[in-house]
């Protein structure tokens, strides 16, 4: 549905993004993460027609967005940063104006718009002015505007920003329902934000593509080992050598913390966990506790960023 | 066609829910208000002392009298007042990231523009149609020629339109409003007084001025040191020079397409702008 080609856009002389190809197919949720200035919002900006790439090419379902910009942004609903509002305005005007620039049939305009409102939760506040709403509500305006007409390809620039939690999961479920026919790109600071709606993780650092993968890969990568916590009721001296002589198992530490606690470090390849447990029950250490320490989304991240190998 | 309307009707939309619409087509209207009382008054006073006069009844014309210096100085005003709605027009749409709304909706640039321009065109319109009250005044009382008022009109109403123009293309090129005014302000100037030089350089010819800028190159190949001097292009260009016709009511179509082609050539350019813009 989208497909980036080494699209790199520089201003002045610095190369804001730089080389960046990925492509995300129908009914996918990709989300974008990255540090600030790590130019997820200029390659949006490029998707969307709104900035042409200095290099390199992007296809918006089939459509050069250089080459038929308009055919690309008829298919296209975009949130940007700062939510694109009219402040003179009043809610609905302002949609059935978005709903008539968009192309929708003049027909369709109020059952679209009354649609969205229901939506965004924006029933309460259809007929004030947009520049007096609060910050949640302007953002719910700009994120109906965006997916008012129903459009294939949903580009969303930090949608969530400034909303509340309820609503946050609202929209969040929002997104998620689009996906089935729809392709929707994200951008967000907020990790978790990416477990509970993306499909596929793009995290982008300095202008460049920093990983690519499915949540379960990128999780994985953290895990070239795989590390166990143990505690013991009973231990011996006898632990520490005999975990140790288990196949797989590269290191084990006593954990200076817990008493009785240890962690051991073995080959990601393997699960050595029933070996563990069978050579505890035997020796009478009296296994209390045995968990697999995964390493966090955000571990991940600072990892990936810091260009550290997981 | 309909995205343009949609764009130019929000446009108006905007100016009438602002305070905007109301101070402009308010000090419009006072002020030439202020002006055709004046002029007004002053035509009656002479009417009086000299009604009985017929030689003196003769040169006193309501069309010279009082329309003309109205419409003189309302040109004056919308110099003054146009800048006021066209830094706006586009600067503001930068500034509140509306921009980003559209030009990424499935608009060309040219439909942008024209919406735009049509907007304020419109709030042009009503400062100006209000003013028709005061020639109806007369009308109400006299039986005056027609024809000079209508004409004048539409000069104004082009001249208005050249300026907005004009306007619209500064307002694209800066983010900064105040910027986008005063620069208006100073286009405007410009081309009412550009042709105060045209006395002063009324022997240089334009030929003469390309064979000095091509070396002699220009005489060589034969292309004549004759035609148009300087002074006429300056008189071509000058805004002041084409107006004075329309206040006389006389209808000249050069005028005519003088102006469409300034409103033309700026709404062309401000599209080249936004779209060079881009790239940056
Ligand atoms: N029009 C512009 N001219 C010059 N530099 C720009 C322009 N737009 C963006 N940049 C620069 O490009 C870099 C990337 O910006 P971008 O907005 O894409 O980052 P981002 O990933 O969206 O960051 P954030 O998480 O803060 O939103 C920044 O350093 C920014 O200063
Ligand atoms: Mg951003």
């Amino acid at each position: 549905m989208i497909e980036a080609n080494g699209l790199s856009k520089v201003y002045g002389a610095r190369a804001v993004v730089d080389g960046v190809t990925f492509s995300v197919g129908k009914g996918e949720i990709l989300g974008f993460l990255g540090p600030n200035g790590a130019g997820k919002t200029t390659t949006m900006r490029i998707l969307t027609g709104f900035v042409p790439p200095t290099r390199g090419t992007a296809r918006v379902a089939g459509f050069d967005v250089l080459r038929d910009p308009i055919e690309v942004k008829r298919r296209i609903g975009y949130l940007p940063e700062h939510p694109p509002l009219y402040r003179e305005m009043l809610v609905r005007p302002y949609l059935n104006f978005v709903a008539t620039i968009r192309g929708v049939p003049r027909r369709d305009i109020k059952s679209r718009v009354d649609r969205a409102i229901e939506r965004c939760g924006l029933g309460q506040v259809a007929g004030r002015l947009i520049g007096l709403l609060s910050k949640g509500y302007q953002q719910r305006v700009g994120l109906a505007q965006a997916i008012l007409h129903e459009p294939e390809v949903l580009i969303l620039d930090e949608p969530t920003v400034g909303l509340d939690p309820s609503q946050i999961r609202d929209i969040r479920a929002l997104i998620k329902g689009f996906a089935g026919d729809h392709t929707v790109i994200l951008s967000t600071h907020i990790l978790a934000e990416v477990t509970m709606t993306c499909t596929r993780v793009l995290i982008i650092n300095e202008g460049r593509i920093a990983a690519q993968d499915s949540l379960e890969a990128l999780a994985a990568r953290g895990e070239k080992t795989r590390r166990i916590a143990l505690r013991l009721a009973r231990p011996t001296d006898a632990v520490e050598p005999r975990l140790r002589g288990l196949p797989g198992v590269l290191a084990v530490t006593r954990d200076p913390g817990g008493d009785g606690a240890w962690l051991v470090e073995s080959d990601g390849a393997r699960d050595v966990r029933e070996e563990i447990a069978a050579l505890a029950v035997g020796q009478g250490w009296g296994l209390l506790e045995m968990r697999p320490l995964t390493l966090s989304l955000e571990e991940i991240f600072i990892r990936i960023i810091r260009g550290e190998a997981a | 066609m309909r995205n343009t309307l949609a764009i130019a009707w929000r446009e108006v939309r905007t100016y009438f829910t602002s305070p905007l619409a109301y101070v402009v087509i308010g000090v419009f209207l006072l002020i030439s208000g202020y002006i055709f009382w004046a002029s007004l008054v002053r035509f009656s006073q002479l009417c009086l002392s000299y009604g009985n006069n017929p030689y003196y009844m003769n040169l006193l014309n309501v069309n010279d009298m009082v329309i003309r210096p109205l419409f003189g100085t309302m040109g004056i005003f919308l110099l003054l007042m146009i800048p006021a709605v066209s830094m706006r027009v586009l600067a503001e749409e930068r500034k509140s990231g509306t921009a980003e709304l559209l030009f990424t909706c499935p608009l060309t640039t040219a439909q942008v523009v024209l919406g735009k321009f049509l907007g304020a065109a419109f709030l042009l319109l009503a400062m100006i149609g209000g003013t028709m009250t005061f020639p109806a005044i007369i009308l109400s009382k006299a039986n005056p020629d027609l024809k000079p008022t209508l004409v004048g009109y539409l000069g104004i109403l082009l001249m208005g339109l050249a300026f907005l123009g004009i306007g619209v293309l500064i307002s694209a090129m800066t983010e900064n409003q105040i910027v986008a005014a005063v620069g208006a302000f100073g286009a405007f100037l410009m081309f009412m007084v550009i042709n105060w030089a045209a006395e002063a350089v009324s022997s240089v010819t334009l030929s003469g001025l390309f064979n000095k800028l091509s070396l002699g190159l220009w005489e060589k190949a034969g292309l004549g040191l004759g035609g148009p001097s300087l002074g006429d292009l300056l008189n071509q260009i000058s805004i002041t020079e084409h107006s004075k016709d329309f206040y006389k009511g006389v209808l000249d179509t050069r005028h005519i397409v003088y102006y469409l082609s300034v409103i033309f050539m700026s709404l062309f350019l401000t599209q080249r702008v936004i779209e060079s813009q881009k790239w940056r």
